[in-house]
């Protein structure tokens, strides 16, 4: 399941393969970025960095064909290059310039007009709140100052997709908020499209429209990051006291109803719709019998237990 | 009546570019600009400014001393380039040269490693071959300022102090095609040398190190050379000397050359070095 904007997809992966010696980091890879934003997510060597790096051409793929905004990574990479930013994760700037020259600099190298280039460079300083301190050595900066103009800097020329590694790396709660708004930003308002790389799940929920998941080079799960809850759906109930006696009592009532019970894997008590009148019969029940309702919760996997089962965390 | 506004509120919040972008030319030519500013500590702290331009001054110091006696000493009679020739001011301004070339030149690349800011350039604003041109280019330039600049000061001066001005470009004319050559041949040596050290390292030290190394060691074994074998074709290889006595014979033809055994050297550090270092960035990736 995936979100589809209009447009080619940022980034089109088919059969995709990249080893480095022994070692697989892409493995025949097939997945369509086609989301306004989209979080990528694994483990470390999952292969994250190095999907971003073949993206960006820094890595050719052993096999298989990789597109960018349509554009075929290798054979079309000047033009790929003008359409794309990127936010590496490690420090990238030349720590003797200012911000200000970092982003003029770049946004004359990728053709923009020496005025287009200053007046550019002052817009996303101001956006990224750096128009204060544009003038300072990039060494001189504090880790989020750094993680801004590394923003600034991907920015500058108006490309179409900007890629970001890790984009809150290093940043306190204070300048990861502000980051994190920046790039929710991108996307929502000014259309560019976001690939965004991470290892904190919750940085994609708030930033991202789809999550993709890689495990060992693969593609392990990808959702988007909100499911609709449907109202009437399954849920989970659990009770204090002897939840077999609950469900037993609970079953003849629902019946009726044309409802389902059966206990879940975790031990609660599983009903396959849950219309208002089986709700009202739950609570009427646990009312009665004196019971306290612990949750009564949609049976629909979270998005943080898909990631975790991709991820295999588990061991899975 | 409808006064002009007094002023105007503009919106610098961020909006998407939309705009044309300029030829890739344009942009490289924005590259080797950069790249000339920052070894000159331009755009930078006073600091940085000192050593860069103290080298300038001293590169300069001879030509402009040379044309500036005859011009407010009315009872020399001689001309600039009768005081220093310009085989002589290629040899006075090797130091200068060499210091400048071990300080600026390696860095131009070892400080793009070191910054770590190559995968960004590769991968959204130049390609490996733009970003080498533009970097050449810009140590082309940097070291034309310190050879060239000399030569053509001590050219033009000449000019001036002349008694028949026209006449003296009449008769030497020919000199400049040379002069130009010379310091062609001295720039491009130097300039592949220093790129070709700073693409084997991101230590700007070992850089400095490796380049000093080679221009102050390998005249000391040239010489030893020479007198073990009691022969001066080894000192040929010296690559310090070696592309000045290239320099001063082309300009001076009454100085006598290092022989063939020098350009063959010569063209060897210049095709060899510069494929060396298109080899090392040749796969477009800061690894």
């Amino acid at each position: 399941m995936s979100i589809q904007t209009a447009g080619p997809p940022g980034l089109e992966c088919v059969q995709v393969s990249k080893t480095f010696g022994s070692v697989t980091a892409l493995d025949r890879l097939s997945v369509t970025f086609s989301a306004p934003a989209t979080g990528l997510l694994g483990a470390n060597g999952a292969g994250k960095s190095t999907l971003l790096r073949t993206a960006l051409g820094l890595s050719r793929p052993d096999s298989g064909q990789l597109r960018v905004l349509g554009l075929d990574a290798v054979a079309e990479r000047r033009e790929v290059r003008r359409r794309v930013g990127f936010m590496p994760e490690h420090p990238c700037l030349p720590a003797d310039l200012s911000a200000q020259d970092v982003c003029v600099q770049l946004a004359r190298m990728r053709g923009l007009g020496r005025r287009d280039a200053v007046r550019r460079t002052s817009e996303v300083l101001f956006a990224v709140g750096l128009e204060e301190e544009r003038r300072r050595p990039v060494g001189s900066y504090s880790l989020g100052m750094q993680q801004r103009t590394k923003l600034a800097q991907a920015l500058v020329h108006g490309p179409d997709l900007v890629l970001l590694d890790e984009p809150t790396s290093g940043l306190d709660p204070a300048g990861r908020e502000e980051m994190l708004t920046i790039v929710r930003r991108l996307s929502a308002d000014l259309g560019i499209r976001v690939i965004a790389s991470s290892h904190v799940l919750e940085d994609i929920e708030r930033t991202c429209d789809e999550v993709v998941v890689l495990r060992a080079g693969t593609l392990a799960a990808q959702r988007p990051v909100l499911v609709e809850q449907e109202l009437t759906g399954p849920v989970d109930v659990l009770v204090s006291g002897d939840v077999g006696e609950f469900a037993r009592a609970l079953e003849p009532l629902l019946a009726p109803l044309g409802i389902r019970v059966a206990p879940t894997a975790t031990g609660d008590i599983g009903l396959d719709r849950s219309s208002d009148a089986a709700l009202d019969v739950v609570r009427d029940l646990a009312a009665a019998r004196g019971v306290g309702l612990q949750h009564l919760v949609p049976a629909a996997r979270g998005l943080e237990d898909v990631v975790v089962d991709a991820m295999g965390v588990h061991g899975g | 009546m409808g006064a002009a506004p007094r002023a105007v509120l503009h919106d610098i919040r961020y909006s998407r570019y939309s705009g044309s972008l300029r030829p890739r030319s344009t942009a490289v030519a924005s590259f080797v600009a950069s790249s000339v500013r920052r070894p000159l500590g331009l755009r930078r702290s006073a600091g940085s400014k000192v050593w860069p331009f103290l080298l300038l001054a001293v590169a300069y110091l001879p030509s402009l001393a040379v044309v500036a006696v005859p011009l407010l000493v009315p009872q020399v009679t001689l001309q600039p380039t009768q005081l220093i020739s310009y085989a002589t001011l290629l040899a006075t301004n090797s130091v200068v040269l060499l210091a400048f070339v071990a300080t600026a030149i390696p860095s131009m690349l070892t400080r793009d490693r070191r910054d770590r800011v190559l995968s960004l350039y590769f991968a959204t604003a130049v390609s490996w071959v733009e970003y080498l041109v533009g970097t050449a280019l810009a140590a082309l330039s940097l070291l034309a300022i310190i050879v060239l600049g000399p030569l053509l000061v001590l050219f033009v001066g000449s000019i001036a102090t002349a008694d028949d001005p026209g006449r003296w470009v009449s008769e030497n004319i020919g000199d400049l095609p040379r002069i130009v050559l010379a310091a062609a041949v001295v720039v491009l040596f130097h300039t592949v040398l220093g790129l070709l050290v700073g693409s084997l390292t991101s230590r700007r030290v070992f850089a400095v190190g490796g380049y000093l190394a080679v221009v102050l060691v390998a005249p000391v074994v040239t010489v030893l050379l020479s007198t073990v074998l009691s022969d001066d074709w080894p000192l040929a290889l010296d690559p310090a000397s070696g592309p000045i006595r290239l320099a001063a014979a082309i300009v001076d033809r009454a100085v006598s050359g290092p022989g063939g055994l020098a350009w063959v050297v010569w063209a060897v550090v210049v095709v060899g070095g510069s494929a060396v270092v298109a080899a090392r960035y040749s796969r477009g990736s800061d690894a």
